[in-house]
């Protein structure tokens, strides 16, 4: 028997960690992702929970910005890319055969060229070359950036525009993530993912215990978290729904609660509209530190003590 | 051919709404159009025109993923530790291919000593063409959870639009694309022939249009940008104008108001052009689209 694509992702997730994860995703772009992470983060912060917030959402990350944190002293995320050196390579022509990306190209006798933008870094070229002509370079795709920002600690993955391959630097956010989790105690650690459902949001899943959809009562969010949940069940990871501009004059609330009790998912909080909300996404300090008795502030108090549940033991205190 | 991407760097800032309103009043307006969309993760612009008749719906098999022949493997490992994406994990001492992180790049077969790999073709998405009620068809690439080469997957879409063009006669697509930088996003501005950028006065937004900026001026394409939701904090709609402006040198080719008719048109699934042409959301939105007409399309 042959296994392989098919695989259930559901019974392969290892967790690299003990901490409790929570991915905060949703399908659709613009529905309120960062801003429910963001907000979480320091509402169990202000709890004294000892909190990591990951951002991965590579291509756009906010989340630095909407804590009012700032980013220096990145590392950078390098893979690996060949460089043949011409004087030992041989023409064989195994490397071109065996690169999948077409990233390598060159007819037998020649000396391969490189179009690095194909490149996934696999190194699948460097392994079969007999003559030790393709040495290891380094190209940079994104970089991490951590820091500290009023008690929580912040890991940043940011894309490198004009680089294509946002799900190599999710997967190496995740990674730097997990190995700073191991260096404290922390109590849990809140993940922010980029929209859509293609695998840099697999990534950003992977080690989550959780995943929060955060969608909105339009058919578009409705339609949208659709594809999430399908995403979520296939990884086999549980799923609430967070319903944000819940109270958008002339909403679909049924089509999301229908979309989501479809797939046996509930929904665990629902966020009003609330102008405060904005004015703290502009001003750069959370909802819930400036504003915690605004609407949402409220509605995003209400998930603290329901995350809480998840490491807290014997209830709240 | 004339491509017209409608892009951001932020999600959820009014792409779909924009691209709507835009080909429609095209296709009014006599203009032949095809319409395409891009966001290939969450794609919407068939539910924002009020959905179609089905004309073809086609799988995509430009994926390919690693299968492990179980009778050859002997569980030695070395395919785990090679795989760049994580893709390959132990399962009860057999390694175990996982469809949602694997890129088929193959390194896999190439270290397995037991020649028990193989790199097979799957499934991306699907490709399917739909004729609107506003008289032009719509080609729209759906990917399959999980899944990768999102950015071939677009390329596929552009492909089809630009044939069921030509076929046809129309001289004009209009492109939904995905938010983001990323792979959909390089497939979708590659070959455009002007970029519509939308955003919002917001920081997040701004800065992921600086993202954005960087990888559409790499590929020289033109830009108009749209300030959508644009009194949603007169402060900063200052700042982004000014950047917009003096910092990009970009046009701006329309702000739209906060108007709740735009979402009240997005639940009954009709432009809001169409929904309530005198909505103040939706004057703008076509001053936007008449200028790109006028001054893009020849």
């Amino acid at each position: 028997m042959k296994s392989g694509g098919g695989a259930s992702a559901k019974l392969l997730r290892r967790k690299r960690v003990s901490v409790p994860v929570i991915a905060v995703t949703g399908g659709k772009g613009g529905t309120g992702k960062t801003t429910v992470a963001v907000n979480l983060a320091v509402g169990l912060s202000m709890k004294d929970s000892k909190v990591m917030l990951v951002d991965a959402d590579v291509d756009g990350p906010c989340c630095a910005m909407l804590l009012g944190a700032e980013l220096s002293n990145g590392e950078e995320v390098k893979i690996f890319k060949p460089v043949i050196d011409a004087a030992k390579c041989t023409g064989c022509g195994k490397c071109v055969e065996v690169c999948r990306e077409h990233a390598l190209v060159g007819l037998e006798g020649q000396v391969p060229s490189l179009f690095e933008e194909l490149c996934s870094g696999c190194k699948a070229c460097h392994l079969v070359c007999e003559v030790d002509a393709i040495k290891s370079g380094q190209k940079v795709l994104g970089t991490i950036y951590i820091t500290d920002s009023n008690g929580i600690k912040l890991v940043v993955g940011e894309l490198k525009p004009i680089e294509p391959r946002s799900p190599i630097v999710a997967r190496a956010t995740m990674l730097r993530a997990a190995e700073e989790l191991e260096h404290d105690k922390y109590d849990v650690a809140i993940v922010d993912t980029a929209p859509g459902i293609h695998n840099v949001v697999a990534q950003a899943l992977w080690e989550a215990d959780l995943a929060l959809a955060v969608t909105e009562p339009t058919p578009l969010g409705a339609h949208d978290l659709g594809f999430m949940l399908d995403l979520t069940k296939e990884l086999g990871l549980p799923t609430e729904v967070i319903l944000n501009k819940a109270d958008i004059p002339g909403g679909l609330k049924d089509k999301v609660v229908k979309t989501s009790r479809d797939r046996g998912v509930g929904i665990v909080a629902e966020i009003p509209m609330d102008e405060e909300l904005l004015r703290s996404y502009v001003s750069g300090e959370p909802l819930v530190r400036k504003s915690p008795k605004s609407p949402a502030g409220v509605a995003l108090l209400a998930l603290v003590p329901h995350i809480r549940e998840m490491f807290v033991k014997g209830g709240e205190t | 051919m004339k491509e017209i991407v409608v892009a951001s760097g932020k999600g959820g800032v009014g792409k779909t709404t924009v691209a709507a309103s835009l080909a429609v009043f095209l296709a009014k307006a006599g203009t032949k159009i095809v319409a395409a969309d891009a966001d290939v993760d969450a794609p919407d612009l068939l539910l924002a025109l009020g959905g179609g008749k089905t004309i073809s719906s086609t799988e995509i098999e430009a994926s390919e993923k690693a299968v492990i022949d179980e009778s050859k493997c002997t569980g030695c490992g070395n395919c785990v530790s090679a795989c760049p994406f994580g893709a390959i994990v132990m399962d009860n001492h057999r390694p175990t291919v996982v469809r949602l992180m694997c890129e088929g790049c193959g390194v896999c077969k190439v270290v397995c000593p037991f020649d028990a790999v193989e790199v097979k073709k799957a499934v991306t998405g699907t490709l399917k063409i739909e004729d609107t009620k506003y008289g032009f068809p719509l080609v729209t690439g759906y990917l399959r959870v999980g899944e990768h080469n999102s950015g071939y997957l677009v390329a596929s879409v552009k492909n089809s639009g630009r044939k069921t063009a030509e076929d046809l006669g129309a001289k004009t697509l209009v492109i939904d694309a995905a938010p983001g930088i990323g792979c959909p996003v390089i497939a979708s501005i590659t070959g455009a022939s002007y970029v519509i950028a939308v955003t919002e006065p917001t920081p997040a937004a701004k800065r992921d249009l600086e993202r954005l900026v960087k990888v559409i001026k790499h590929f020289g394409v033109p830009v108009g940008v749209v300030i959508n939701k644009a009194n949603l904090s007169d402060d900063f709609r200052g700042v982004l104008e000014d950047w917009v402006k003096h910092e990009l040198g970009y046009q701006i080719l329309g702000e739209i108001p906060i108007d709740y008719e735009v979402v009240k048109a997005l639940v009954k699934m009709v432009p809001v052009t169409e929904f309530n042409p005198n909505a103040e959301a939706s004057k703008i939105l076509t001053s936007i689209a008449k200028r790109v007409k006028d001054e893009v399309l020849p």
